[in-house]
């Protein structure tokens, strides 16, 4: 049995052990106080800079819940095409060992969004919107699925960074320490089976590639770590809370030094990985 | 309110900017910035708020046609022509 079987099996074992009815599992408050914490204060988008210390405690907790209701809306606008490619993967010839934690995935998948929707609809009324747009192209042998796989990988190593600091922090409202608890232990198996199947695809697909494609692999998975990023900085969330000038606030936030810093440490482990693997060959700019 | 040659302006320079490398006399209104990799698609959601705050209007991706983000004419006609 090859290791990536044997994985399969154990992880497939445990999303069955773990298995949570996400209509029964939370107990939605009827209402919330939005004047409480959301989210982590050094977790907020403009924690670190002046602006954000000149903020009022209650001004810095609206922010927080407008922040979680950025991050779950982020999380729901990345799983919709996640599972849609998931879902287009199911029983693919020479998918028939990974199809069997391919529903696992899909499964789970849907589950978080019943979460992250539920909380933004209640207590938000509404989910940011998704501004990605996807346009389509020509690609070389095995290297759709590695993008696709690799996509997902890093969208999901950065927020199970924030799903766990958020999980431990006793200062935050309890349904959001839930919500980011439930995502966690999920995301855990997807991150091992993430991080397996980028690697083997990347084994066995880019040594037929160009050495332009390669190149623009790794340049486009450098650039989409970046812009993962940018969707934590969302001008809808500073609007929301009342600043004048959306865009600027995103733009002043974005390039702090600390925002940078803070870049860099969240996604440490991720880029650690995909260096290691020769996936990336050079440090993103973040 | 400003004017059709203020947006366009503007988006030029927006443009021009985020791109990083190109000379603002090698963008004209007709410049294909997708075809051409001036922007990428990963910039799109840059460049989706962007037009949000000039336009001051929200923009509902998901309706959006193929092609909109062409050029500085077919931004111009999709997200201003009714506002200038």
């Amino acid at each position: 049995m090859t290791e990536f079987i044997k994985t399969v099996k154990k992880l497939c074992d445990a999303s069955v052990k773990d298995y949570v009815n996400p209509y029964s599992y939370l107990d939605w408050p009827e209402a919330l106080d939005i004047e409480q914490w959301f989210t982590s204060p050094e977790l907020i988008s403009l924690f670190g800079t002046e602006l954000y210390d000149r903020m009022t405690e209650a001004e810095k907790k609206r922010l927080s819940f407008y922040e979680a209701v950025n991050f779950f809306s982020l999380n729901i606008n990345g799983e919709k095409p996640l599972v849609q490619g998931l879902a287009e993967r199911l029983y693919r010839r020479g998918n028939e060992e990974t199809t069997r934690y391919l529903h696992h995935f899909l499964d789970e998948e849907n589950k978080h969004m019943v979460y992250f929707g539920g909380f933004c609809r209640r207590y938000a009324g509404k989910i940011y919107p998704d501004k990605k747009m996807v346009f389509p192209r020509d690609f070389e042998q095995g290297e759709q699925d590695f993008l696709f796989f690799a996509k997902v990988l890093i969208f999901e190593e950065i927020v199970d960074v924030y799903n766990v600091a958020m999980s431990r922090d006793e200062r935050l409202v309890p349904v959001a320490r839930q919500i980011n608890l439930l995502h966690h232990r999920d995301e855990a198996r997807h991150l091992v089976f993430g991080r397996q199947i980028v690697r083997d695809l990347f084994i066995n697909h880019s040594p037929r590639w160009s050495d332009e494609t390669r190149q623009q692999v790794r340049n486009y998975l450098g650039s989409y770590l970046a812009a993962a990023w940018k969707e934590y900085y969302n001008p809808d969330v500073y609007r929301d809370c009342g600043f004048q000038d959306p865009l600027e606030i995103q733009e002043m936030a974005y390039q702090s030094a600390h925002a940078r810093a803070h870049r860099k440490r969240i996604s440490n482990g991720c880029i650690h990985y995909l260096l290691e693997n020769n996936i990336l060959d050079q440090e993103p700019a973040l | 309110m400003r004017t059709e040659a203020e947006i366009r302006e503007s988006l030029r320079d927006w443009i021009v900017k985020t791109n990083g490398k190109i000379q603002p006399e090698q963008l004209n209104d007709e410049t294909p910035i997708i075809e051409q990799r001036i922007i990428s698609s990963l910039q799109v959601m840059d460049l989706i708020f962007f037009i949000e705050n000039l336009s001051n209007r929200s923009i509902e991706v998901e309706s959006l046609k193929v092609g909109v983000f062409s050029s500085i004419n077919t931004i111009y006609d999709a997200f201003f022509q009714s506002n200038s």
